[in-house]
């Protein structure tokens, strides 16, 4: 079991274990069948490279969330003034809550992630009617709405169990990277190692058997 | 078969216990998809045959499933790990007389589980449904026994090299015992909640992909160098392909549960797992495509290379719904919809299905030294197959994205239920097809042992497909 570490990349057995590796591979009988000894096309590699980024890149929690209640905090604001009421209907007094914290708020005004989040969930106002006594209690408490989620008519602290605060209490946000990402890195880089190792103990892909 | 399980080992031709399992195996498939095609039925049509509760939805769904993975696709599996492990070590299988008693409680074993089953005894968990004596049975009276025949077959083989498929068939035949020990758990030990639903979803997704994925995959590496004649393109690709599937199929089992409580951490960890199951599967499609080079006219006209690189297409659709369909942003809106039934399908009815029908058409003529006794009938049934395949799948994924829609914007159940209506029929048309495909097997394989033209000695089945 000698090994050669002086070109990892072509082989990592000698030339004595090559050889006999080689008399194997072209003289022995698996059924019938036969093996080449090809290295993965280059285009293949490029593509498992996309793969292992794009692992990432779709799988971050961004994506898919349940809105919170921080969201709504300013609309539930607007619902009961004088100018919301004075309109005829629902729909109206929608659009005038909707127009009016977007003015009132930047962030929401230039199509920003907050933005983009409202848009992606819209609400009446009977949905608004459904949270706004849940919302006015805990805005009571003083609780962090970032960390309550909006299940239909409820809102309900988000599974999420983050790092331990000085308080004692914990993280509800949902980071973009948590530490089952680490582990999946740690676990990549053990597999990438572990079959360039298995692999490179063949004899070098250059060397193709007769059969 | 009762004359072979008291018969002394050296009485019992080379090949019977393959040639049991080749034949159970059909029967077990024409008897599933007559289920799958009756419970279609009854969501096409609400009103065929109701009041008998035996014979309700409830009761049959079930029974369906488990007769097509430990029926169909399991036993295929021992047929050719029958036929293929010593093949491959040049030697005999290690014992024939294990392997007609491996058949014989096997096919047993199912009945009386299946029988229960369809009386309502379950353990109420998808994939995991037989009670835990059935559990038991299948473990150490029917994947043992099969395990004890593979590893010992490559033990005493005569080659020192032991070939990829061999690779699979060894670790898959490990793995799965695994999986049934530890998914079964909540069972044996009456674990209950988060830990239940863990398991339960753990056992299913490993024994997809430490059991049909590998072992369909090893199949198609044995009939595509053996039917064409060409060397496997790369031993190093087999190597990346076995070893990703052990590491990243054996993880992901939490991204069927992304929507449930389980630690936000590991559900991350298991959607890029996920994801990450288009390693091995890339492997595995280059590898057998690149094999194909010089014989794609094959893929016309032979038969048993028509199914395999049938199949070893559907794994790109497979694997591109399986990888992405996980993630939090599309399992959002996918999960609990009839799309997840189509992957399933797609999976088991498409990838899976089309390598072993392979290999059985294959193994029978070597085995019965016989050629097919209707090449037309293979055809018929292969276009069955893949027609009725393929209207059930793009049926069901188009009720998937209608349920879809309907559960993110609350649409009225049964206003779902109405816009579901014609791919509910169109899903039925497609099983039944299936159905009716494998009735002509069972007959065209019958009359292969019966009436099929012989093979001369040293002739392979494929080299005398279109002589007379």
């Amino acid at each position: 079991m000698a090994w050669k570490f002086d070109n990892p990349l072509v082989s990592m057995a000698d030339d004595q274990q090559n050889a006999a590796a080689r008399a194997v591979w072209e003289g022995e009988s698996l059924g019938g069948i036969t093996e080449d000894n090809n290295r993965l096309p280059v285009p293949v590699v490029g593509l498992l490279i996309l793969t292992i980024v794009t692992s990432f890149l779709v799988t971050f929690p961004l994506w898919g969330q349940r809105p919170t209640a921080a969201l709504y905090e300013n609309y539930v604001a607007e619902m009961d003034s004088p100018q919301a009421q004075a309109l005829p209907d629902d729909v109206k007094r929608m659009q005038y809550i909707v127009d009016t914290v977007r003015a009132k708020n930047p962030q929401f005004a230039n199509g920003v992630s907050k933005q983009a989040l409202l848009d992606r969930h819209p609400l009446s106002m009977d949905d608004l009617r459904m949270i706004q006594g849940q919302m006015v209690e805990l805005q009571r408490q003083g609780a962090r709405m970032e960390e309550f989620t909006v299940i239909g008519n409820r809102l309900v602290l988000a599974n999420f169990e983050g790092n331990w605060r000085a308080d004692g209490t914990r993280e509800r946000v949902q980071p973009w990277w948590d530490k089952g990402y680490t582990i999946d890195v740690f676990y990549i880089i053990a597999f990438c190692i572990s079959v360039i190792v298995v692999v490179k103990r063949l004899p070098p892909y250059t060397w193709q058997p007769k059969h | 078969m009762l004359k072979y399980l008291f018969a002394k080992e050296e009485d019992i031709p080379p090949g019977t216990a393959a040639i049991f399992f080749g034949f159970s195996s059909i029967v077990w498939f024409v008897l599933g998809t007559g289920l799958g095609s009756f419970n279609a039925a009854k969501l096409a049509f609400p009103d065929f045959v109701t009041g008998i509760e035996l014979i309700s939805f409830g009761h049959m769904r079930q029974v369906h499933v488990l007769a097509v993975i430990l029926g169909w696709i399991s036993m295929a599996f021992a047929m050719t790990m029958m036929y293929i492990t010593p093949a491959l070590g040049n030697t005999k299988l290690w014992s024939e007389k294990l392997g007609v008693w491996n058949c014989f409680l096997w096919n047993i074993g199912l009945a009386f589980g299946l029988f229960l089953l369809w009386n309502g005894v379950s353990s109420g968990r998808e994939y995991s449904d037989m009670p835990w004596f059935i559990d038991l049975v299948v473990i150490f009276g029917v994947l043992f026994p099969l395990g004890i025949n593979v590893w010992m077959t490559i033990k005493n083989r005569r080659t020192q090299g032991i070939y990829t498929t061999n690779w699979f068939f060894g670790a898959a035949t490990f793995m799965v015992i695994v999986v049934f020990l530890v998914g079964n758990m909540p069972e044996f030990f009456n674990l209950t909640g988060l830990t239940e639903a863990y398991l339960t979803w753990w056992f299913a997704h490993n024994v997809l992909g430490l059991w049909i994925t590998p072992v369909a995959a090893a199949i198609s590496y044995y009939v595509v160098p053996k039917v064409t004649g060409n060397p496997l393109y790369s031993h190093r690709i087999g190597h990346l392909h076995f070893w990703s599937v052990v590491v990243f199929y054996s993880t992901p089992a939490a991204h069927h549960l992304m929507s449930a409580p389980l630690p936000e951490w590991l559900k991350s960890f298991a959607s890029v797992e996920g994801v990450l199951i288009l390693v091995p599967a890339i492997a595995f499609v280059s590898n057998l495509l690149l094999t194909m080079h010089g014989k794609w006219r094959m893929f016309v006209e032979n038969v048993e290379i028509k199914y395999t690189i049938t199949g070893v297409l559907l794994a790109i659709p497979l694997n591109m719904q399986g990888g992405f369909q996980q993630t939090r942003a599309i399992n959002w809106y996918v999960h609990g919809t009839g799309w997840i039934v189509a992957h399933a399908h797609l999976a088991l009815l498409g990838f899976s299905t089309f390598l072993e029908a392979a290999a059985v058409y294959y193994g029978l003529q070597v085995l019965l030294r016989r050629k097919v006794y209707s090449l037309s009938l293979s055809n018929f049934h292969f276009w069955m197959l893949l027609i009725g395949f393929s209207t059930y799948w793009i049926s069901m994924t188009i009720a998937g994205l209608i349920q879809g829609a309907g559960k993110i914007y609350e649409v009225p159940y049964i206003d779902v239920v109405i816009a579901e209506h014609p791919y509910m029929i169109a899903r039925w048309v497609g099983g039944t097809m299936v159905f009716i495909g494998n009735i002509v097997w069972m007959y065209n394989m019958w009359m292969t042992a019966r009436a099929g033209t012989p093979i001369p000695a040293g002739r392979l089945p494929h080299e005398l497909a279109y002589e007379r």
